[in-house]
């Protein structure tokens, strides 16, 4: 092989390890790979490794529900608006769902919602219907955790 | 060999630049701390000097800040809770209000710390001063979490 195909190889290899390291939550240790889709604004799929990592460290079980429940995360704003998340009912989330976690308001709010969508998804795979009063059971798991990991005084 | 000692020179000078705008770096203390702040409203220098007080005045705190901390996010402000919880569940706690006041905070299981971003009409010395506090508190925090000894911090003096 002459020299150009070594690097274009290598490059391939760099581009494929980047994308792999930018786009996937990989914990091998715990069984744990989570999609994370490209993001458009900023650097928000580094604020979900983030609160990934600050839940696997401070809160295991809460970890642990994510990597069982959710499959892949969309860190783009959507119905939940920039501050917000959604989990979206439907067939296709059966599996490991896909949640929306948009990031704006940073590190410890984007933690909290992901443990609030991920409490949608462990719904959806108990078979609870969708439903306003379901919200509250939510809403109480997000409070939770941030009182949890919190810490200011 | 020359011109490699250049690029090689070159791509230094413009790590070091690139550190030096986007974190704290101290290379005499082999630390290195990155800085977030909003695109528009952030306000990374002001964090900086905070650092830089609480290196000035507890070098122990500085320690563990460096040791513990690999990140300070600047955010409009600290949360303890959400507000939308259950009242039933959450209570009427002031923690949620004094977290939100409250000039920093740090994760469990982070390695960041979060700053609240100045405020209208805040007064800079006085926010200098906070977030100085908040750093030292944090950072024992972090080092409490990180190592499972609860040492309380010690104070800016």
């Amino acid at each position: 092989m002459t020299r150009a195909p070594w690097w274009a190889l290598a490059a391939v290899v760099v581009v494929a390890v980047l994308a792999t390291r930018y786009l996937v939550w990989l914990d091998p240790g715990n069984r744990c790979v989570i999609t994370i889709r490209p993001s458009l604004v900023g650097y928000d799929n580094r604020i979900v490794k983030l609160a990934l990592e600050s839940l696997r460290h401070g809160s295991p079980e809460d970890y642990r529900q994510v990597c069982v429940h959710v499959g892949t995360i969309n860190p783009n704003p959507a119905c939940g608006g920039f501050g917000g998340g959604c989990f979206w009912h439907g067939d296709g989330q059966k599996g490991r769902a896909t949640i929306d976690v948009s990031t704006e308001h940073g590190l410890i709010w984007t933690t909290a919602i992901v443990v609030h969508e991920t409490c949608h998804a462990r719904q959806f795979h108990e078979g609870r219907p969708p439903g306003f009063d379901l919200e509250h059971e939510c809403y109480n798991e997000d409070d939770r955790i941030m009182r949890a990991l919190v810490q200011f005084e | 060999m020359t011109k490699y000692a250049v690029v090689g020179g070159l791509l230094l000078v413009l790590a070091w630049g690139w550190t030096s705008v986007f974190s704290w770096f101290d290379a005499s203390a082999l630390c290195r701390v990155h800085i977030d702040v909003e695109l528009l409203e952030g306000d990374r220098a002001s964090v900086k000097e905070a650092i830089s007080v609480v290196r000035r005045e507890d070098p122990v705190a500085y320690r563990d800040l460096c040791r513990w901390v690999d990140r300070i996010q600047e955010e409009r402000e600290c949360m303890a809770g959400d507000p939308q919880a259950d009242p039933r569940f959450r209570g009427a706690d002031p923690a949620l209000r004094r977290a939100r006041d409250a000039a920093g905070c740090y994760m469990r299981g982070s390695r960041v710390i979060v700053l609240r971003r100045a405020r209208d009409g805040e007064n800079p010395a006085t926010l200098l001063r906070e977030r100085a506090e908040a750093i030292t508190r944090s950072a024992g925090y972090a080092r409490a979490f990180w190592t499972g000894v609860s040492v309380s911090p010690s104070s800016l003096k």
